[in-house]
């Protein structure tokens, strides 16, 4: 196991869009092993392989209270959602911001587990939000980009600012 | 997905308290083996809670006491170190109590205990609560000679019987950033000039003619002129040395003990002609003195090796002027390594005089006939002070104090005593001899 670098806004790979994964063998089973590592020690309850610069569709999430309930989703899909939810949202790729987004409530998906085997995950309210946050970065997504022009302006300015390194 | 926000610099400053309160660590050392977090404000909130709940720990452990029914079960220490940083941040700060809580009980599910989150909950709204009635308790708490081991209490108290409480206090206050300006590119004024034109808000030093100490602590890479080597950062009283030995254009300076190379630079900012020979045991921080000097775009010869031995690097010529800046107890400099003082044994201090007695002896045989050695420490305690030149004096009939006109600090018997804090500066000790 190790800790990956997360990459960081606004990194061009950040907008990479992931391809399935063919086989779910060692190497891969590897890659979900450090990303539940890397996003235990951030801490975070989401990381999509995309922030560790691995262009494949997988993405780890513990949403649980007590940090262990780890799920592994590869080749998500949704099948079905419902509702609407308005929360708070903060990335690992995008630190030190926090911004409402809405997105559906509850959500149906269907992916491939750490062993490779077929599953179906009903999520609703924080673990949907998170499954949805994540999956937008298997797009090239942020969820800066669901923001207005002005304050997409305003946090890029500011990241480069407080990333500037002695 | 991120957490929670604030989350990750809570959890960076657990692991680092953890490293030094359970495993013996140095602050420092522990804050530079780590990569800083990517958020500069989370970065600077880690480092603040570090160095506060160091420089708090009595107190808080005071009132944790006051607070926990009953004791932690022994592998807990961390989920303790949690609540410290949460109580912490209660007293001494102005985060929201409700974001100082949350995240603290977020720590104890961090740590992979979420049995203890309620506990750290509880504690900490019950501190809220009870906040008034527990305040005497603090305040008490809070004489700062609570907040330093018994040993340390009474050796200062022994050392400066009108003046420990204040030292005291000294060491439990922030140090200010402090800067040494290279005259010798750029003048003072002209370079508090240009940190106006940066809006960072700068003011000259007394008795240091190139120091400068910052309203606010500074990023170095803010500061205009870091990375050219206009300006470097370094304590005022440490910049006392340079001035103190005055070594003429050409003269051959050793610097003894040199790591990481500040004192060095000052000299040879002043005077770029000096044949000069850094000397330092440690190589790791020898390789330091090279960085130093690298950034500056300064020449000298630097060597890993023990001063006290000679035998090993020395090319038996004479020096006109030797730097012993002898490794110490570092009691002055308190204020700047709140880790210190409970790293430190009430034994130390003895032995550091014994190295030092020895760093002194090896090095007096290199000095010519009419040459300066000055013997620093940035410790305040007589017994690596004072104690070492009286018994150095009476020993070597060719050994007499040099004249010190010098109007900071304190006059010793042999030397001057820098307190903490006395006009901004960290506690230093110079006595300056000269060989018959």
């Amino acid at each position: 196991m190790a800790i990956l670098e997360v990459l960081h806004y606004p990194d061009p790979r950040l907008r990479n869009r992931a391809r399935p994964v063919e086989h779910v063998d060692e190497r891969v089973r590897q890659l979900v092993d450090d990303m539940l590592e890397t996003m235990y020690a951030a801490p975070g309850i989401g990381l999509a392989a995309v922030q560790v610069n691995v262009p494949l569709r997988v993405i780890t999430i513990d949403c649980s209270e007590s940090r262990n309930e780890p799920v592994c989703l590869i080749n998500p899909t949704i099948e079905a959602e419902e509702g609407e939810l308005e929360a708070e949202e903060g990335c690992l790729s995008v630190p030190g911001v926090y911004e409402s987004v809405t997105r559906s409530r509850w959500i149906r998906v269907r992916a491939l587990d750490r062993d490779g085997e077929p599953i179906e995950l009903e999520a609703e309210d924080l673990l949907a939000v998170c499954v949805q946050h994540e999956m937008d970065h298997l797009e090239g997504i942020l969820f800066v980009d669901y923001l207005s022009r002005l304050k997409q302006a305003r946090i890029r300015r500011r990241t480069k600012k407080l990333q500037r390194q002695t | 997905m991120d957490a929670e926000p604030g989350l990750r610099a809570r959890a960076a400053a657990l692991e680092v308290l953890r490293q030094v309160l359970c495993g013996g660590r140095s602050l420092g050392r522990c804050l530079e083996a780590r990569s800083a977090l990517p958020d500069r404000r989370d970065e600077a909130l880690a480092r603040e809670i570090c160095f506060g709940v160091l420089r708090r720990r009595s107190s808080l452990a005071h009132v944790l006491d006051v607070l926990l029914r009953r004791q932690l079960a022994a592998d807990d220490s961390d989920v303790e170190i949690a609540l410290l940083i949460g109580l912490y941040q209660l007293i001494y700060t102005r985060i929201s109590p409700h974001a100082a809580v949350s995240t603290s009980v977020s720590l104890a599910r961090h740590l992979g205990k979420p049995r203890a989150a309620p506990l750290v909950n509880g504690v900490l709204r019950n501190f809220l609560r009870r906040r008034g009635a527990l305040s005497a308790g603090i305040a008490r708490s809070g004489r700062p000679e609570r907040s330093h081991p018994r040993w340390l209490v009474d050796a200062v108290r022994r050392a400066w019987p009108a003046r420990w409480r204040e030292i005291l206090h000294a060491n439990d206050a922030r140090a200010p950033m402090t800067l040494r300006v290279n005259t010798a590119r750029v003048g003072r004024e002209r370079y508090l000039d240009r940190l106006r034109e940066h809006a960072v808000e700068a003011w000259p030093v007394p008795h240091c003619e190139q120091a400068i100490t910052l309203a606010r602590p500074r990023d170095v890479s803010e500061l205009p002129g870091f990375l050219s080597g206009e300006v470097s950062v370094q304590d005022a009283a440490a910049q006392l040395a340079a001035p103190l030995l005055d070594p003429a254009a050409g003269a051959r300076v050793l610097d003894a003990c040199a790591a990481p190379g500040g004192k060095t630079a000052h000299l040879l900012e002043r005077c770029p002609s000096l044949e000069l020979t850094a000397v330092d045991v440690d190589r790791e921080r020898a390789g330091r003195i090279e960085g130093t000097l690298a950034r500056l775009g300064l020449p000298a010869r630097v060597r890993c090796a023990d001063a006290a031995s000679p035998g090993e690097w020395w090319d038996g010529r004479e020096f006109h002027h030797v730097l012993l800046d002898v490794p110490c107890s570092a009691t002055g400099v308190i204020r700047r390594h709140p880790d210190l003082r409970w790293l430190r044994r009430p034994e130390d201090p003895e032995r550091l005089a014994r190295r030092q007695s020895r760093l002194l002896e090896g090095t007096w045989p290199l000095l010519a006939r009419g040459g300066t050695l000055l013997y620093a420490t940035c410790s305040i305690l007589p017994s690596e002070n004072d104690d070492v030149i009286a018994r150095f004096l009476a020993a070597h009939r060719d050994a007499r104090v040099g004249p010190n006109h010098a109007i900071w600090g304190i006059a010793t018997g042999h030397g001057r005593q820098v307190l903490p804090g006395d006009d901004g500066m960290d506690g230093f000790y110079y006595a300056l001899l000269v060989k018959a």
